[in-house]
């Protein structure tokens, strides 16, 4: 390989940016960090990038997670999270299967439902959304929340599932049919296998924006108990800046920020080939 | 049972329940939102009167959806700059460029797309606090008085303010994607500029953008769409449409008005307004943007 005739001072700009936009990134999180660590005079008299003086006041995040009901928040949140991946992947997973490899006009049509599904937006629904709902009985039930996560996350799998299977050999079916597996037994036990990255990918995209997702979980949830760690912290930011709780404000945040980070860096693979995968081709 | 009919039932029970499932909870609530939008209905009460198009005239003499609308567009003419031009240097500067520590980039500037808005939200809402925030003290830095300004509540800044947390948030995602674009053009075709002495700005111009034109295309048209559907999350943490009004956009002030003031069937209306206005920017960014393309085959 050649070596790039790139000049020195190109050189000098590019690193540049890239250090600016890393701090740019970085800095409001590291402030959120020694934020958290403050208490009331160190906000009002000190500078705001000043480091938190000691003895650091760890206190701040074991007052929000117990005053707050945080442990409880990240509970919802996960039970919600978990249930709305599987539910959402199953369902995405077998009816993919039969979109990419039986075509008929019917299934068709259904592919198409479901992609044009994604461009419209969810908020217009919204409003009859919490009328069926409240209906059902499913108004402040973490079950209504996993039913409409699951819904909405259909398109997206849907979407890149069909494409997955569809890069999947043929010959491996056709196997299993002649050694005399019937259609659900190929599916479960030979084509699922062969799709796990494929599934994971959607998973962990859809379990991101579940776990993130505002809106719903604060039209369809008021009772407090049953918060979601998004709604939570709406609702807590209103009461501590009213309570000028600064430091514990700000370790809340902290605190819904750290597992997604640790998620993101054990799965930072399968997040970038479903970002891929997703836009739309 | 014949081959046949065990292949129906197949396909019958792997996509029925689950067609039917999102039927209810996805399409239904989208056209009852339509039906809903001809109604006067406050949502708890049993009393619903059909009214035809009557939302939608109020709606259009309505200042502040008008307001609203402008803003939608600010975001996205904002977001589609702002977004794309630093997306596309970051991603030419990981592969291309070979800045040193490239997957390193690549990790931490795709951190701020994982993080909940809510949290975003609050977070910048606090940046931007005139007396606990960073930015008027480090502005202060730059400056012989101590910068005071309130970023949030000054109607001609909120808006500015509420734009750069929206970019901040967005740029990983797609720099990922474009660096993907870059990753699948063959080497070869860049071994071979380099032996014709192109200079790196010439392959950029004229093969790296290009080629990767496609994908910035359905970037640019994802920004839009995500900004006109989703971006009212933002401005409703941040600033809740304020100050008077100077920061609404259509889908945060369907929420105000359908779960604040419950004008439930006026709600709606700006939904179908919404839903409208993204198809048509949808149309016509799509007509201009492969016009382009022919223009450049």
């Amino acid at each position: 390989m050649i070596l790039h005739k790139q000049n020195l001072f190109g050189r000098i700009i590019t690193n540049a940016v890239l250090y600016l936009w890393t701090a740019a990134v970085l800095y409001p999180l590291l402030w959120t960090l020694l934020a958290s660590l403050k208490d009331n005079p160190q906000f009002l008299l000190k500078e705001p990038w000043t480091l938190p003086e000691f003895p650091l006041l760890w206190s701040n995040f074991t007052y929000v997670w117990s005053k707050y009901g945080f442990g409880s928040f990240f509970l919802n949140s996960t039970i919600v999270t978990l249930s709305s991946i599987f539910l959402s992947v199953f369902l995405a997973a077998t009816s993919s299967y039969v979109l990419a490899r039986f075509a008929f006009k019917a299934g068709q049509v259904m592919y198409y439902l479901y992609l044009s599904a994604m461009m419209i937006p969810m908020i217009l629904g919204l409003i009859p959304l919490f009328f069926l709902l409240n209906d059902m009985g499913l108004i402040n039930t973490l079950l209504g929340l996993v039913i409409v996560y699951t819904a909405s996350a259909l398109p997206f799998g849907i979407f890149v599932l069909v494409s997955f299977f569809k890069m999947l050999p043929k010959e491996l079916e056709e196997a299993a049919y002649i050694d005399g597996a019937g259609y659900s037994r190929t599916f479960f036990s030979v084509m699922l296998p062969l799709a796990r990255s494929g599934l994971i990918s959607v998973g962990i995209m859809n379990g991101l924006n579940i776990w993130n997702e505002y809106i719903m979980g604060t039209v369809f949830i008021n009772d407090p108990k049953l918060y979601t760690l998004p709604v939570g912290i709406a609702v807590m930011q209103t009461e501590m800046q009213y309570r000028t709780e600064w430091g514990p404000l700000f370790a809340g945040l902290l605190l819904s920020i750290i597992p997604v980070i640790i998620i993101y860096f054990i799965f930072q693979r399968q997040i970038a080939e479903g970002v891929t995968a997703g836009a739309v081709k | 049972m014949s081959q046949q009919t065990r292949r129906n039932a197949f396909i019958a029970v792997f996509l029925l329940p689950t067609f039917l499932f999102f039927c209810l909870f996805a399409l239904y609530p989208i056209a009852k939102g339509i039906h809903i939008s001809l109604f006067d209905w406050s949502g708890s009460s049993k009393n619903k009167h059909f009214i035809g198009l009557d939302n939608f005239r109020e709606l259009f003499n309505d200042p502040i959806i008008w307001t609203a609308i402008k803003n939608d567009y600010f975001l996205v003419v904002g977001k589609v700059i702002g977004i794309m031009l630093l997306a596309t240097f970051f991603a030419i500067a990981v592969t291309r460029l070979r800045a040193a520590g490239s997957g390193f980039y690549r990790s931490i500037f795709f951190i701020p797309n994982i993080i909940s808005v809510v949290v975003i939200g609050v977070l910048w809402r606090y940046v931007y606090n005139p007396n606990l925030g960073f930015l008027n003290s480090f502005l202060s830095l730059f400056s012989k008085e101590p910068v005071q300004l309130t970023w949030l509540g000054t109607e001609n800044l909120a808006m500015w303010s509420l734009l750069w947390p929206s970019i901040w948030a967005g740029i990983g995602f797609y720099m990922i994607l474009l660096i993907a674009a870059i990753l699948s053009i063959p080497a070869e075709l860049y071994e071979a500029a380099d032996l014709d002495g192109a200079s790196q700005s010439k392959q950029f111009w004229s093969m790296t953008l290009p080629l990767i034109w496609g994908q910035i295309k359905i970037s640019i048209l994802h920004v839009v769409m995500t900004t006109l559907n989703g971006s009212f999350i933002i401005v409703w943490i941040m600033t809740e449409g304020g100050p008077d009004n100077s920061t609404q956009v259509m889908g945060s002030y369907l929420y105000q008005m359908g779960f604040r003031q419950y004008h439930m069937g006026y709600a709606a209306a700006i939904g179908v307004l919404i839903l409208t206005v993204s198809l048509i920017t949808t149309l016509i960014l799509q007509l201009l943007l492969n016009r382009d393309t022919t223009e450049m085959a």
